[in-house]
Order: structure tokens, then C-alpha cells, then sequence
């Protein structure tokens, strides 16, 4: 650990990690404690090896491992024979498949709460979407007329849990997609035959000796996302929003402000909100309300971290601490009585950061133990009861909590939440033509989906900033999730007076519509509400969306779920510009493939651009090529 | 004399001539065996990060006159007249730090050597058993990228003035690259230094 003495070092080493100034805060103290975080790590780590970053290790066998010798010369191929292409393709399939296999998990699990609900099975569930239940079981052919919403419930859970290994070689929500570019897919031989299949076949094809053509490889990378964005990732959000409610419009508050001196603090943390769903509803006890107050708190705080924060503020206004380098961030201002994990980019050392403090770490999924960690398991029949004991538990820890040890950041920011595309359709008069109108008339030029996670190695929201408020003042509307969305929840990107910093264009829109500049669309399965919206434009125009003015960019990602996500706005025709090189360099082809060649298969392509104004460059650049080509 | 000519264009950081050092100072000389001996065996050359991202190897080039020899007030440090390797007598070492504080790469570590029972100059030997065996240099035989160039060091530079004559006759000036690095990854280090840019580790 290096120890800042002078002050001067100091705050030039804290305004190198994190742009928020809240954040800085807890930066600067968990320097001076001496607290480890991902930023200290990542020095650790240096140098990094540059076979990885290249994609030229091939660790798959035990005839290896092997690497290519990136400048030319021998070796030129893996003992098995595998070239610089081969390896770097293999990598890149194998990266995306794990990220589709955690959003598509993910959502299994939430149709088998939504299962277990319908049968009745399920404690403290209820169906709260009665009219997306019956519209997304319309589209399964489920006969709704006289039935109880339950039994609907379970048919629709059913045919969405066949899907994941269906035998009929398609999935329903695929069907979502307009004709232009479901033709698009057949032509490509993309389309997508069940979410399991694809990834299955993706670990298959990885091994050694299962093809050795990089673009056949590449293809089947873009059907897996596919199965993730149009599959696994959307029913994860469709049966969210059955189960616990489609999300209108909310104000909540947002940065590590948001922890209460006075209260037990409970940070939710990590991306299914099955589990905090209920320890939402068990805060309102009045006994635990009474129990917390007899250990001398005023209350019950429950904020949100990362997508299960996003989840929770998107339907309950649950305000949110922050993004993924936030999560030790919020232990180090040493108020966190309780941090709840489910799963995805929780640190594994996050445990480790709770000893320096009174904070215990609660595991709540059997995917997902962390030694070090209290174990309470979820279960759906016995999820109120587990979210009881998670707050009595995060209760009876509060008077260990270390005053002298305390410091929460002042005023934590205002934002509205909670478009899902549902939302913004009805807003605009259930009808995306106002929209179209002012993208025709040009006072909004197109649209750019701003996704993806915190990497240490840019300076935290730094990327979502700067690029964010690039692109409304180029009158681009943008749309975010996940750590993204965040970041410009902290940065007062999400209110309407942020209309203000946009293009007069984009400004008398937002004015007129009383919205944000930056829409929070959810969390990061919820970039399939973003396809949504896509798609439903391109349907009103009777195009693909391939030839819609969108755009995507992750301009901090770090996770394989953000090369899924990746692939699949491409896949779907959205340009996509990545904050941080994929690992591919050490290939010529298939660095052309993904930067040039896919143009001529989905009509869109995947630029690297960490610098935020050239990123809206490339973007813009695009979006107005896609304008000219719809002849606006 | 052979030498190691250190190319850092093609250094990337991958860290498998530390690895190999390691390995070939270890008592075993086995991956599986090294990991459980003590003390561990730990390697003499360093890759180290620069700016953006870049990394270079560093390791004890040799020198002659050698400035650690020079300074060593108990002649612990000598040439072995073969290969011209600065060595070290370990039982003479009475680890002062003078040597550490007159090396200009700033290699030199001091760690516990069983021989003698104590912590004593650990600095590269030139892989002096492997040379003798008619074997390079054990980081030069881990480097895959040609980063570490094991030979007589005149034709070694050899490539390095071919490649400063073509550029000069080319007149084209600096932004000819004088070495050749493959555009893919030239490409990558431009975005590597833009990432530096905007982050925290910059490596000053």
C-alpha cells in the first residue's frame, strides 16, 4: 500500500481515481487508512501481460499454454496449429458466451421466481404487471381470455424457461425484432436458436479442433449475444417487470450522500433483484422499524449499488450509492452496517474490505459464496422470511459502528429514473411519432446508448461523463443503463434542468417533454429495453435498425456481459463505440472484421475510442451517414 | 563478448523472462518444485511500467568497468573473464547497499541466500551455469517477442543502424518508424495512451 503522506500528492492521486467529487471523498480516506481498492490493485497488477491484452495467450489445453508472437516472428502458432486469428477469436467468443451465460442466468431465475409465484409457492411475490403479462403471453400464443393471472403466469414462465433449451429452434422475443433485420440475421445465418444452445455450442466451439475459421466463430459470437440480448437478457427484464412492476417515471437521490448518519445503513448490491425485491418490502416492518430504533437508529436506510440498485430504483425510487468502484468505496465511509450481495462484479475481495470496518457482508445466492461472508440463503418460499433476518441482522450490527470512524460525503444529487421503453412511449402519446418528428426535423439527431461498467484504468464516470454531455450538446439524445446511467445520476446528467447543457434542439425537446437529456433506461439486462425502443422505432418507420441514427458506446466497460451487450447492439445494426481496446489487437483480421467487415453483414461496427470528444466524433459521424441514408 | 541487447519496442509486458529467472535460480529448477521451496526464488531482471502503459526490462546489463564493482569496499563483487559476467562472492558481501547505490539501472536487490544464512547482493549472474552449457540466458530464452537479444552486442546494434540508415535515406524523418512494430500494434498503443490518459495510472 503506498501512503500519500503529502497532501499535494494526495489529492492529485484522488482526482486521477474518480471524477465525482462525493467519490473523491472516500477515495482520499480509504488512502489514508490504508483500505485496499480495485485502483491500488491495478498498480499492483502492472505490468500486465500484453499475450492477454492482445489476445494472443491460449490457455485452453495442456498442450499449451501458447502465445503468438505479436511483431511477426516465431512462434506463429499454438502447438495445436492455431494462429494469431484463431486465438484471438476463440478469446473473444469465449469472453462473450460468459457474459451471456450471467445475463441469461440471470434471467432464468427470475422466471423461476415468477414460476414459483404463479404456483403460489413463492413468499411475499405477487404479479404486479397484469397488462405486460398478458401482452408478453399474447406473443407465446397463451390464451389469456378467463384466466387467472396466475395461470397465466405459469404458462408464460414455462414457455419462457423452455426457450432456454428449446427444441423448436426459436425464441419467441427474437420475433420482436423488425422484418428488415430478422432478415438481416437469416441472411447472416445469426439468428438465434435458444439461449442455452448458443452458448453451449460457444463452449463447444472453443475447444480445440472445432473449426478453425475466425469469421465462422465470429458468427456464432454474434448469434450467442443474440441469444442474450433478444433471449436470456429481455425475458430477465420482461419478467422483472411482471413480477415486480414496469417502471414510470421516479425522483430519487443518488452518490455515497445517500447513507444516513443516523440510521442502519443496508447497501444492496449486485444485479438480480429477486432478494432486495423483498427486503424492500420487509424495511416496512414496524417491528424491525421499532427494533432499529430500540439500538438507538433513527431507521432503516436501504441504497442500491450497481444493477441491483439500478433494479430498485427503477421501480421503487431506492436511491442508489453507486457504481462498481463505489462498492468499496461505500464500506470505506465506514457507515455501512450491512453490504447484501447477489451476484456479478462483486469484488472477491470485497469481504476483506468489510474487516477494516464494522460491516459484515451478507451471500444471498448459492452461485455466489464469498468466504469471509454470512451466508443467508435465498429461496422464493422463503424470501420475506430471509429479508427479515438480513435487516434484523444489519440491526443488531449498528452499535458496532465506529463514529470516530464515519465520514458521508454532503448532499447527495437528485434524478429521475425509470424509463423503461414502455414509459417513454406512453409519454410521447403511445405513439414514438413525436420523437420521429424531431429526429426528421433534426432537432434531435439520433440517439446513442451510453452502457457498460467502472474499469480503474479510466478515471471512474469520467468516460459516461464526459461523452455523455458531449453528445446532448451535439443534440444526440442519450439513453443509459448500468454503471453508466449511474455515473450520470451522480454527475446531475438525469434531471431535466440538465436540458440546459444540450444543443438547442435536444434542450426544447427535453423542455417540452419535462424530461432529462440522458434517459435512465435500468439495469444492464435492461439494454434489452433499449433494443425495444429501437425496434419499435424502426417498425413506426418501416425500416431495419440497422438503419436507424443510433448509436451505442461502453466507454468504461470492463466485463465480458459488456462484449454480450457489444456484439449484440452490432448484431442488431447499432455502431458501437469501446472505451478500452477488446482483447483482439494481436489479430490483423480480426481486428478488420470487427472494425470494417461486420459493416457489410449488419450494416454497423465496433470502433475503440477512449477519448470522449472523438468518441462523439466517431458516433456522430455515423449517426448522420444513417440519417442521410433514411434521406433526412 | 556476449551481451543482452534490451529491445523495448517489443517488450509487452507479459513478464515470462521474471518468471524464467526465477526458475533458474531456483533450487529444483522445476515450475511445480520452485513454488514450494523457501525462500522462494525470486527473479533478478524487473519489467517494469512507464508511461502509458509501456514496459521495459530491466536487468543488470554487465558493465565494464562495472560501477557496483568499483565501489564494493569488501571486493565481493568481481568479473568472471569468460563471459564477462559481474558476479558476486556471497561469503564476502557484507550487504552495505554501495553497489545499489552506484548501479545506474538501479538493479540491484538484496535477498536471504541459504548459502551464507544472510541477505546478500542477489543481482543477475548472467545465467553463468546455462552459458557454460552453451545455453543463452534464461529471460532471453523466455522472451517471445525478441524483446531480449542474446549475442555479440556489435551485430546486435547492427539491425539498429540498418534501421536508422533506411529511415535517413528514406528522408522521411521521425515518423517513419525506425523499428518495425506491426500497425495492429501500434494501433493498440495509441489507445493504451489515450487510456493513460484519462486515468489514474499513468506511471510517472
Amino acid at each position: 500500500m503506498i501512503m500519500y503522506m503529502d497532501p499535494e500528492s494526495l489529492k492529485k492521486e484522488v482526482e486521477r481515481r474518480a471524477l465525482d467529487k462525493t467519490d473523491q471523498e472516500i477515495v482520499e480516506k480509504a488512502l489514508v487508512e490504508g483500505v485496499e481498492t480495485a485502483w491500488d490493485r491495478l498498480e499492483k497488477q502492472q505490468p500486465q501481460c500484453g499475450f492477454g491484452q492482445l489476445g494472443l495467450c491460449c490457455n485452453r489445453c495442456v498442450m499449451g499454454p501458447c502465445r503468438i508472437d505479436p511483431f511477426g516472428g516465431e512462434p506463429k502458432r499454438g502447438v495445436c496449429g492455431a494462429t494469431a486469428d484463431l486465438i484471438a477469436a476463440r478469446n473473444l467468443l469465449d469472453d462473450l458466451m460468459v457474459g451471456a451465460a450471467a445475463h441469461s442466468d440471470h434471467g432464468r431465475e427470475v422466471l423461476e421466481v415468477l414460476m414459483e409465484t404463479a404456483e403460489g409457492k413463492g413468499q411475499g411475490y405477487q404479479i404486479l404487471d397484469e397488462e405486460k403479462l398478458n401482452l408478453v403471453a399474447g406473443e407465446y400464443d397463451i390464451d389469456v381470455k378467463g384466466k387467472k393471472k396466475e395461470a397465466i403466469a405459469r404458462e408464460l414462465a414455462l414457455a419462457m424457461l423452455e426457450e432456454f433449451g428449446t427444441l423448436k429452434n426459436k425464441i419467441q422475443l427474437v420475433e420482436r425484432a423488425p422484418e428488415k433485420t430478422k432478415e438481416m440475421w437469416a441472411k447472416a445465418g445469426i439468428v438465434p436458436r435458444s439461449v442455452d444452445r448458443e452458448i453451449v455450442e460457444a463452449a463447444h466451439r472453443i475447444h480445440m479442433g472445432v473449426g478453425a475459421d475466425y469469421i465462422n466463430i465470429l458468427l456464432h459470437a454474434l448469434r450467442t449475444s443474440l441469444s442474450d440480448g433478444w433471449g436470456g437478457s429481455m425475458m430477465a427484464t420482461e419478467a422483472s417487470d411482471i413480477l415486480f412492476g414496469t417502471p414510470v417515471p421516479v425522483e430519487a437521490l443518488a452518490n455515497l450522500g445517500v447513507l444516513k448518519k443516523d440510521e442502519v445503513n443496508i447497501v444492496l448490491h449486485g444485479h438480480n433483484p429477486i432478494l432486495s425485491e423483498m427486503i424492500v418490502q420487509a424495511s416496512y416492518d414496524a417491528d424491525l422499524k421499532k427494533s432499529a430504533k430500540k439500538k438507538g437508529a433513527k431507521g432503516i436506510n436501504l441504497v442500491g449499488m450497481c444493477c441491483t440498485g439500478n433494479e430498485l430504483l427503477m421501480r421503487h425510487g431506492i436511491p442508489l450509492a453507486g457504481n462498481e468502484l463505489d462498492q468499496e468505496l461505500a464500506i470505506a465511509t465506514g457507515a455501512v452496517e450491512t453490504m447484501v450481495i447477489d451476484y456479478q462484479c462483486i469484488f472477491p475481495s470485497i469481504t476483506e474490505t468489510a474487516k477494516c470496518y464494522h460491516t459484515k457482508v451478507i451471500s444471498t445466492s448459492e452461485k455466489s459464496k464469498v468466504p469471509g461472508a454470512t451466508h443467508i440463503e435465498f429461496k422464493p418460499e422463503t424470501a420475506l422470511d430471509s429479508a427479515k433476518e438480513i435487516i434484523r441482522q444489519a440491526i443488531e450490527n449498528y452499535p458496532n459502528r465506529d463514529a470516530n470512524r464515519v465520514k458521508i460525503p454532503a448532499g447527495p444529487v437528485k434524478m429521475v429514473a425509470g424509463f423503461s421503453e414502455e414509459t417513454i412511449r406512453k409519454a410521447l402519446g403511445g405513439t414514438y411519432k413525436p420523437l420521429i418528428d424531431a429526429i426528421v426535423a433534426g432537432s434531435i439527431r439520433g440517439a446513442v446508448g451510453i452502457v457498460g461498467c467502472n474499469n480503474p484504468k479510466i478515471k471512474q464516470d469520467y468516460g459516461h461523463i464526459m461523452l455523455g454531455k458531449e453528445l446532448i450538446k451535439r443534440d444526440i439524445l442519450v439513453v443509459e443503463t448500468g454503471c453508466a446511467a449511474i455515473a450520470s445520476g451522480k454527475a446531475g446528467l438525469l434531471l431535466p434542468e440538465a436540458a440546459e447543457m444540450a444543443g438547442e434542439g435536444l434542450k426544447a425537446v427535453c423542455k417540452a417533454l419535462g424530461v432529462p437529456p440522458v434517459l435512465h433506461m435500468g439495469s444492464c439486462v435492461d439494454c434489452s429495453r433499449i433494443l425495444m425502443l429501437a425496434a419499435n422505432i424502426a417498425k413506426e418507420l418501416n425500416v431495419g435498425i440497422e438503419d436507424l441514427p443510433l448509436g451505442g458506446a461502453a466507454p468504461e466497460w470492463y466485463s465480458q456481459k459488456a462484449v454480450s451487450i457489444g456484439a449484440y447492439f452490432v448484431a442488431s445494426g447499432v455502431y458501437t463505440v469501446l472505451g478500452l481496446p477488446p482483447k483482439v489487437f494481436g489479430s490483423v483480421n480480426v481486428l478488420d472484421l470487427l472494425a470494417n467487415k461486420l459493416d457489410g453483414v449488419v450494416n454497423a461496427a465496433f470502433a475503440v475510442e477512449p477519448d470522449p470528444v472523438k468518441a462523439a466524433d466517431l458516433l456522430e459521424a455515423v449517426i448522420e451517414k444513417k440519417r442521410k441514408g433514411l434521406g433526412i | 563478448m556476449n551481451s543482452v541487447l534490451v529491445r523495448p519496442e517489443r517488450c509487452i509486458g507479459c513478464r515470462h523472462c521474471e518468471v524464467a529467472c526465477a526458475l533458474e535460480h531456483s533450487q529444483s529448477k522445476t515450475l511445480l518444485g520452485m513454488i514450494t521451496e523457501m525462500p522462494r526464488s525470486a527473479p533478478r531482471i524487473f519489467v517494469e511500467t512507464g508511461i502509458s502503459f509501456l514496459t521495459f526490462p530491466n536487468r543488470c546489463q554487465h558493465c565494464d568497468p562495472a560501477p557496483c564493482m568499483q565501489v564494493c569496499p569488501t571486493k565481493a563483487i568481481y568479473r568472471e573473464e569468460e563471459t564477462g559476467a559481474v558476479l558476486v562472492n556471497e561469503e564476502k558481501c557484507i550487504a552495505c547497499g554501495g553497489c545499489a547505490m552506484a548501479c545506474p539501472f538501479g538493479i540491484i536487490q538484496f535477498r536471504f541466500q541459504p548459502v551464507v544464512d544472510r541477505e546478500v547482493n542477489t543481482k543477475c549472474d548472467f545465467c553463468i551455469e546455462r552459458q557454460k552449457a552453451g545455453n543463452i540466458p534464461a529471460c532471453v530464452e523466455a522472451c517471445k517477442t525478441g524483446a531480449l537479444e542474446f549475442g555479440d552486442m556489435n551485430t546486435l546494434v547492427r539491425q539498429n543502424r540498418k534501421d536508422f540508415s533506411l529511415r535517413f535515406l528514406k528522408s522521411k524523418g521521425p515518423e517513419v518508424e525506425a523499428v518495425k512494430v506491426p500497425e495492429n500494434i501500434l494501433a493498440f498503443r495509441k489507445i493504451m495512451e489515450e487510456v493513460a490518459n484519462i486515468g489514474p495510472f499513468k506511471g510517472e
